[in-house]
């Protein structure tokens, strides 16, 4: 083909300014917790960024299924699972979740030094710390609400009279969607807590996992090897009990299984505890990177 | 309006280490040198300016804002490329300059097409869709450059842009830098330790030494020609000189090279005349200019410094 009937060229159309709209901090904090919330799953990220979130994910949705299909063949009164005791039973799974998704969220932009190149942007420190922290918990609360709400409509959709369990199940729906929000909360601040200290994904993931999953046998052994205050404080190095109990003391109904059962504390107490630690939690995320050098 | 003022601006780490000793300065736009030793502050100053550090006295604006108070605004105006790496590995470098865009307040669609606009610029095309972790050193420093300019700022600080470069990603990062500055007209503070590449794209420079402003002015002034003349001859450079004297002109031996003083246009004649007459083989005959490195020596020769 001759030159002269080529019909594409490139141009070189120079450089252009920008006289849009900037939309400031807000939207920025908005963006970075979308980003966040993306990068807890693994979206727009290579292939293993995605095995432990999804991977976890289906594990903490599957019993739901199956218990599900369990209570359709033999009946309602078969259910391994209820809105109770779920997450409870369910905890290694959330505690595995932050401590492969929080030093995900926080670790990377520590260790890369991508933290100088967002506070030099129009979001303030402070704003980076909420929109990390919202991410986390959002994620948690997908991982721990999805189940819940599972449950919730298999079991209207499973039953012969669908207006009747409608009926029934309106009442749990505070359970369905409170205990999940709860949850997210306190584990999410923690780990994120610990996760912001540390460029070291392996040092964060290992404190984690301290926390939830050695602290769940320690605070099982504790309630029932020991007596008094040991029995009644002791069960708290493990999120979840005070979390439980907090779940307990706003939406009712107790947990056999929980060393919240056999404590003598008040439930009011648990509340107290996690008002405390989840403000401290965040606290302290917010105090790290006010302090960090960027 | 000066693009950026400082007025006694001081930044001591703890009490042992002092980056910035009672720094005062105002520049004019244009694309100006930051030059100075590893450790003689530059960054440090770049960092106040962004307000990514609290002077501990003195103050500084940029763009007339004032660095203590309106950070978040100057942040919004400033585009700032790091001395060090700061690449997440796991994103393409079209997700991650989309992304820092947003975080400067552009619209998600508005953000997406600045991207592809400066990434063309800096000259990243295929590769732009691919994980930043397989990228080169002058790949990578494209991407801090376009990440920087993304959101059209009216200020640059470049700190150190030709790092860890080879000569041929030096020339192109430059080139970069120079068009950035001319063609697209921004502003730009460029941050170097090296001399030379100061030199080439810079019009105003700032030197500091230990802290302190050395020396402000624009670049001609640091290498405008000066009355001297280097006559460089392959032998007999004492026996040139003695004739030069004889002739009444001062001049004075340094190795092979003869240096004559200039005060008009005679001593080119004289100096031709008289090679020719003792038969040398001259190499060279050229005007000494002042150099930039003079700054730097305790013993600055009053000629370079001087000149203005």
């Amino acid at each position: 083909m001759p030159p002269e009937t080529t019909t594409s060229e490139i141009y070189d159309i120079g450089y252009r300014g920008y006289d849009g709209p900037r939309l400031g901090r807000a939207y920025a904090t908005w963006s970075l917790f979308t980003s966040s919330l993306r990068a807890a799953f693994g979206l727009g990220r290579p292939t293993r960024a995605k095995i432990a979130p999804w991977g976890l994910g289906a594990v903490a949705i599957v019993p739901a299924a199956v218990s599900l299909a369990i209570s359709a063949s033999v009946g309602p009164d078969f259910s391994p699972f209820s809105y109770d005791d779920f997450l409870w039973q369910m905890q290694a799974i959330f505690g595995l979740f932050v401590a492969a998704q929080a030093p995900e969220l926080v670790g990377g932009d520590q260790r890369h030094r991508v933290l100088a190149l967002y506070f030099s942007h129009a979001l303030e420190r402070v704003d980076y710390a909420i929109a990390k922290l919202g991410a986390m918990v959002a994620a948690l609360l997908i991982v721990m609400g999805a189940p819940m709400l599972l449950l919730w409509v298999g079991r209207i959709l499973g039953s012969p009279d669908l207006a009747g369990a409608l009926g029934d199940e309106l009442g749990a729906l505070p359970q369905v969607i409170g205990a999940p929000l709860l949850h997210a909360l306190g584990v999410g601040a923690v780990a994120l807590a610990i996760a912001a200290f540390t460029p070291r994904r392996a040092y964060a993931t290992g404190v984690i996992i301290a926390l939830f999953i050695v602290g769940q046998g320690v605070a099982e052994a504790v309630a029932r090897g020991t007596r008094g205050p040991l029995r009644d404080y002791g069960p708290l190095i493990n999120p979840f009990v005070w979390l439980d109990g907090t779940r307990d003391w706003l939406l009712g109904r107790s947990v056999p299984d929980s060393p919240v059962a056999s404590s003598g504390l008040a439930l009011s107490t648990y509340g107290l505890i996690t008002a405390i630690v989840v403000s401290l939690a965040i606290g302290l995320v917010v105090w790290r990177y006010r302090r960090i050098t960027a | 309006m000066p693009l950026i003022a400082t007025q006694s601006l001081t930044k001591r780490f703890g009490s042992a280490v002092t980056a910035l000793d009672g720094l005062t300065l105002a520049v004019e736009p244009g694309i100006i040198g930051l030059v100075g030793a590893n450790g003689a502050g530059k960054s440090t100053l770049i960092k106040i300016l962004l307000g990514l550090l609290e002077p501990t006295e003195g103050s500084a604006t940029v763009l007339d804002l004032d660095v203590r108070r309106d950070g978040s605004r100057i942040r919004s105006l400033v585009g700032y490329m790091p001395e060090h790496d700061c690449l997440p590995p796991d994103l393409s470098a079209t997700e991650f300059v989309t992304h820092m865009a947003r975080m400067s307040g552009l619209p998600r669609a508005a953000a997406r097409e600045r991207t592809a606009d400066v990434l063309r610029h800096v000259g990243l095309y295929e590769e732009r869709y691919r994980p930043i972790s397989g990228y080169s050193t002058g790949m990578k420093q494209r991407v801090k450059l376009a990440q920087a300019l993304v959101h059209d700022p009216r200020l640059l600080l470049l700190d150190e842009p030709t790092n860890g470069l080879d000569p041929a990603g030096r020339d192109e990062m430059l080139e970069l830098v120079r068009r950035t500055g001319h063609e697209f007209g921004i502003a730009t503070v460029v941050a170097s330790h090296l001399l030379g590449e100061i030199e080439r794209v810079c019009t105003f420079l700032l030197a500091v030494d230990a802290g302190r402003l050395l020396r402000a002015a624009p670049l001609a002034s640091f290498t405008e020609r000066t009355g001297t003349l280097i006559v460089e001859v392959e032998e007999g450079s004492d026996r040139l000189a003695g004739r030069l004297a004889d002739a009444g002109a001062a001049a004075e031996v340094d190795g092979r090279t003869v240096l004559v003083d200039l005060p008009d246009e005679r001593p080119y004649d004289l100096v031709r005349d008289v090679v020719a007459e003792l038969g040398l083989a001259l190499i060279r005959i050229e005007q000494r200019r002042g150099r930039l490195e003079d700054l730097f020596r305790d013993d600055a020769p009053t000629e370079s410094t001087d000149a203005a």
